[in-house]
């Protein structure tokens, strides 16, 4: 968040701000920290199921959202935010149907709380195709290659495939097998989206 | 797809089409149950039973009512009598069992829900749900499966037969093979949730859950709640995947629906993975005895074929696939049963391939021990004892094509040459092998019915309440009204999945194309009449349809599937159209076959399996879309190597509860389990099963990989291992 957004904010909410910004460091867990802010400033206690309000950057856009500090980026994308593409697969990052790109990394979304997202670039499936609707390269290969059935899983496949190219993990069958077995696929696609993947991966010129 | 051998095709039928769907479904927008946003949404969260057998002693709800947020919790004390006894399908009613949503304080399995707490957001349901204290009574220990002993299983007998005398037969034989043989217990898990959110709208209830079978969850919902049907829609637009679990009505529905009624707002149940496990039914361990007889030169002369089921106590549900594995080979003397053992578990339901894929294991690892006996070819011993007639009733196959398929798989793999003796071949530090199977699978069709709409700007119109669960739906019923109608495929578009449409049978059962398509065809056909063309050739519409001056042409038809009731077109209006076929015709089998080939390497020093290559070539009839049919068979043979080498529900027998209710520790077959796997569609014409010409590949697919890597395996090691998954410990 820009230091001219935050002026224009209540001094309670920009606390809470640096309070996210402790806890985006990962070091410390969720629940306490709503209790060293007690112990800290001796301001009225604080309400660790408050809802809490962040700004998320997802597919270029800003959203400010009230979230339980307990969202994870998946609730605050489908049920905030309105992007369902996401989706839940099991809610503990063994499935990846959750997978979006934050900062340009694939990331479980299930895993990933929606405070730890502030200030940080979300991409979703829905960010993917160019406004006219072209479709992005990876995207046209999953049609192309028939890399899915069902397609609950497809949304995470995609993103994370891209992932898979940019981190030069797609350069021959057996790499992609294995840089893509984090996203399960009940359907079991996966030749095809190997197929997907590699067809891609010369179009995205990576 | 290079390696795909597609029937020849002259119309859209047959043609690889792109699916219907694809962009919806790469781009986010195809919207699944839990992407529908209601307003004012509140958020449920279930409670589920931590004990196997018992009762509930009470619950504090305290703690849970006092959080901010949370709006109500039901549990069998505070719902009333809001949902009513109603039986399950093996008793003639909609329910995935028989036990009463939150009915009483009786716990009959673990995982039963006992209370759904209502809030504002998830998470304040959830942590609710976590502070419902419930008090259990649990004085006798439950029984968590078949455990050593089969004594205390119950046989049933309609599902037992004879022919022959197989006593005689097997003790005066040549050759014999008797062996016995196990497979675990299974979930479906689809990667989508078991979702459900309703809303009551002026007396009336929408509800959003995946489905197979919509008009159940319509009419079951109807008589649990005492509802009016006309009340009820139940809409299921896109499936994220299925496989047998989401086919029949479970708690979770009513539980909503009530509760939405009681706060007078939408409500969204999102189960967890780990409470998905028992809220539908999963494939049952089995256990199977299975004798063989043959003369030297390989000709069966005796087969003996008798499994054993878990089931539950509430209902008794069985599989009992010997009638397929007792009917696949020419043999004069047969005796086949079927046992139950109940246990104090949720009621067991249908797996892909519920009874094939365990069935079949057991017989076709039998078959190959026996092949091992008479040193004789595996594929070799198949052809011996091929059959154009089921050796049962005598009953002719209306279609089989099952050595073609064993010829045209066996030269895609290489074969020939293949050493007979096992650990013979070898690759480095790795042991190689070769297997193969029978792959088969009962061709189904249930009454269904379908709405064809043609516009005079060409545009058609195709409706029908089947679904789209990956299979391909939406796209093969746009290619069979193109084809009927002589339009542009992009002329077509489908509605499927809801209530408001036209009835179809349950997609189950590899069921559906060969169910919906031909009330398509028959309802195309009643256009063309109306513009008098001639139905059952090729032809244009279009210039009869301008010639005609009409703005639109809609028609409605019902078909009724060979081997249905008379009257039981009404059971399509009531959530009532099963699949019918397979053995279960007075006149003849229907059956889709294939042969499966496998390699697998097995390390010589850390016994790790590896399967580097599956091929299948499979006969099945017409194929609609060889593309979308291509997915379902080489997804159905990689849920083959999942059987064989991955999935267990691990039962912890203190409390009979899943152990490794997860997605991380049930083991699914992930992208780098999964090598080199190859289907091929052999062609086949069969105009008996159906209209359509469709026996289906939903689920064949599976059924004969786990034999054959079992078999392979022995090739590769000398080690023979019967019971599944396979792990190394078993190759030590």
């Amino acid at each position: 968040m820009s230091d001219s957004e935050r002026k224009t904010e209540p001094v309670s909410k920009r606390r809470r701000n640096f309070l996210i910004g402790s806890a985006m460091t990962g070091v410390v867990p969720v629940i306490g920290w709503a209790g060293q802010a007690q112990a800290t400033t001796q301001a009225a206690p604080v309400d660790a199921r408050a809802a809490l309000n962040v700004a998320l950057r997802v597919n270029g856009r800003l959203h400010q959202v009230q979230v339980d500090a307990r969202m994870t980026l998946l609730d605050a994308l489908r049920e905030e935010i309105g992007l369902t593409g996401a989706k839940k697969g099991c809610d503990h990052g063994q499935c990846g149907a959750c997978t979006v790109l934050v900062d340009g990394r694939r990331e479980l979304a299930c895993l990933t709380l929606a405070v730890a997202a502030q200030g940080r670039e979300v991409v979703t499936i829905e960010g993917l195709a160019a406004p006219d609707g072209t479709l992005h390269p990876m995207q046209e290969a999953f049609v192309a290659q028939d890399a899915f059935q069902c397609g609950y899983c497809t949304p995470g496949q995609i993103l994370s495939a891209i992932s898979c190219v940019h981190e030069g993990h797609a350069t021959s069958p057996d790499q992609v097998r294995e840089y893509m077995s984090g996203n399960l696929c009940r359907c079991a696609a996966y030749p095809n989206i190997v197929a997907a993947v590699l067809q891609a991966s010369q179009q995205m010129g990576d | 797809m290079t390696d795909t051998l597609f029937p020849a095709a002259t119309g859209t039928m047959g043609q690889p089409e792109r699916r219907y769907e694809a962009r919806e479904k790469v781009t986010g927008s195809a919207a699944y149950a839990s992407d529908v946003k209601l307003a004012r949404t509140a958020h449920a969260y279930l409670v589920t039973s931590s004990i196997g057998r018992g009762r509930l002693q009470s619950f504090d709800l305290t703690a849970a009512r006092a959080l901010p947020g949370v709006i109500d919790i039901l549990t069998h004390e505070t719902i009333g009598d809001e949902i009513r006894q109603t039986p399950s399908i093996y008793g003639g009613g909609y329910m995935a069992d028989t036990l009463r949503p939150l009915g009483s304080a009786e716990i009959a399995h673990w995982g039963q829900p006992v209370a759904m707490v209502v809030a504002e957001t998830y998470e304040a349901a959830r942590e609710a749900a976590n502070l419902v204290v419930v008090s259990y009574a649990a004085e006798v220990a439950p029984v968590a499966g078949m455990g050593s002993s089969v004594a205390t299983g119950q046989a049933l007998d309609p599902m037992g037969f004879a022919v022959g005398d197989f006593d005689t037969a097997y003790r005066t034989a040549n050759v014999t093979v008797d062996a016995n043989y196990t497979t675990p217990a299974q979930h479906q898990n689809p990667m989508e949730l078991f979702a459900t959110q309703c809303v009551w709208e002026a007396g009336r209830l929408t509800v959003h859950e995946p489905s197979q079978y919509v008009n159940n969850v319509k009419f079951g919902l109807a008589a649990q709640l005492g509802l009016d049907p006309s009340r009820i829609r139940v809409i299921s637009t896109y499936v994220g995947g299925a496989f047998g679990a989401k086919g029949f009505l479970t708690h979770r529905t009513a539980l909503v629906a009530v509760a939405a009624r009681r706060i007078g707002r939408p409500v969204k149940l999102v189960p967890t993975r780990a409470q998905g496990f028992t809220v539908s039914g999963y494939r049952a361990e089995t256990r199977h005895h299975v004798q063989l007889a043959a003369t030297q030169d390989g000709r069966l002369t005796a087969l003996r074929h008798e499994g054993w089921e878990v089931t539950s106590r509430a209902d008794t549900v069985a599989m009992g696939a010997v009638s397929m594995t007792a009917r696949l080979y020419a043999c004069p003397n047969i005796t086949a049963r079927v046992n139950v053992v109940a246990a104090d578990r949720s009621t067991p339901g249908f797996m892909r391939a519920p009874g094939e894929m365990p069935y079949a294991f057991a017989m076709e690892t039998a078959l190959d021990e026996l092949a091992h006996k008479l040193q004789m070819d595996p594929v070799a011993l198949r052809r011996v004892n091929d059959t154009q007639t089921e050796p049962v009733g005598g009953l002719p196959y209306t279609s089989r094509s099952l050595m073609l398929c064993f010829d045209t798989a066996a030269a895609a793999f290489g074969w020939q040459g293949r050493p007979s003796e096992p650990a013979t071949m070898r690759d480095g530090d790795w042991q190689v092998g070769w297997g193969c199977a029978t792959a088969f699978y009962p061709t189904h069709a249930g009454n269904s019915a379908a709405r064809v709409r043609l516009s005079a700007d060409g545009r058609v119109h195709v409706e029908s309440a089947g679904h789209e669960l990956g299979q391909g739906m939406y796209t093969m019923m746009a290619q069979v009204a193109a084809e009927e109608l002589g339009v542009p495929i992009a002329q077509v578009t489908v509605a499927l999945g809801d209530t408001d449409l036209p009835p179809a049978v349950v997609a189950g059962g590899s069921s559906s194309t060969a169910s919906v398509a031909p009330a398509i065809m028959a309802a195309c056909d009643a256009i063309r009449r109306r513009l008098g063309i001639a139905t059952g050739v090729p032809a244009d519409v279009m210039p009869a349809m301008e010639a005609s001056g009409l703005g639109t042409i809609e028609e409605f038809t019902e078909v009724r599937a060979h081997g249905t009731a008379p009257d039981s077109l009404r059971g399509l209006y009531r959530g009532m159209a099963l699949p019918a076929g397979g053995v279960h015709l007075p006149d003849r089998v229907q059956f889709a076959l294939g042969a499966q080939f496998v390699e697998v390497r097995v390390h010589r020093r850390t016994r790790e399996i590896r399967v580097p290559r599956v091929i299948g070539a499979f006969a099945a009839g017409r194929i609609i879309n060889p593309r979308t049919a291509h997915g379902q068979l080489v997804g159905g043979m990689i849920w083959g190597i999942g059987s064989a080498l991955h999935e267990h529900s691990e039962i912890d027998t203190r409390n009979a509860s899943y152990i490794n209710a997860n997605l991380a520790d049930y083991l699914v077959p992930v992208n780098a389990d999964v090598a080199d796997v190859q289907a091929i569609m052999v062609e086949e014409e069969d105009r008996l099963v159906n209209r359509a010409g469709v026996k289906g590949v939903g689920e064949i697919g599976v059924v004969g990989v786990a034999a054959a890597i079992s078999n392979a395996i022995f090739h590769a090691t000398g080690i023979r291992v019967r019971d599944l998954p396979i792990r190394i410990e078993h190759l030590m």
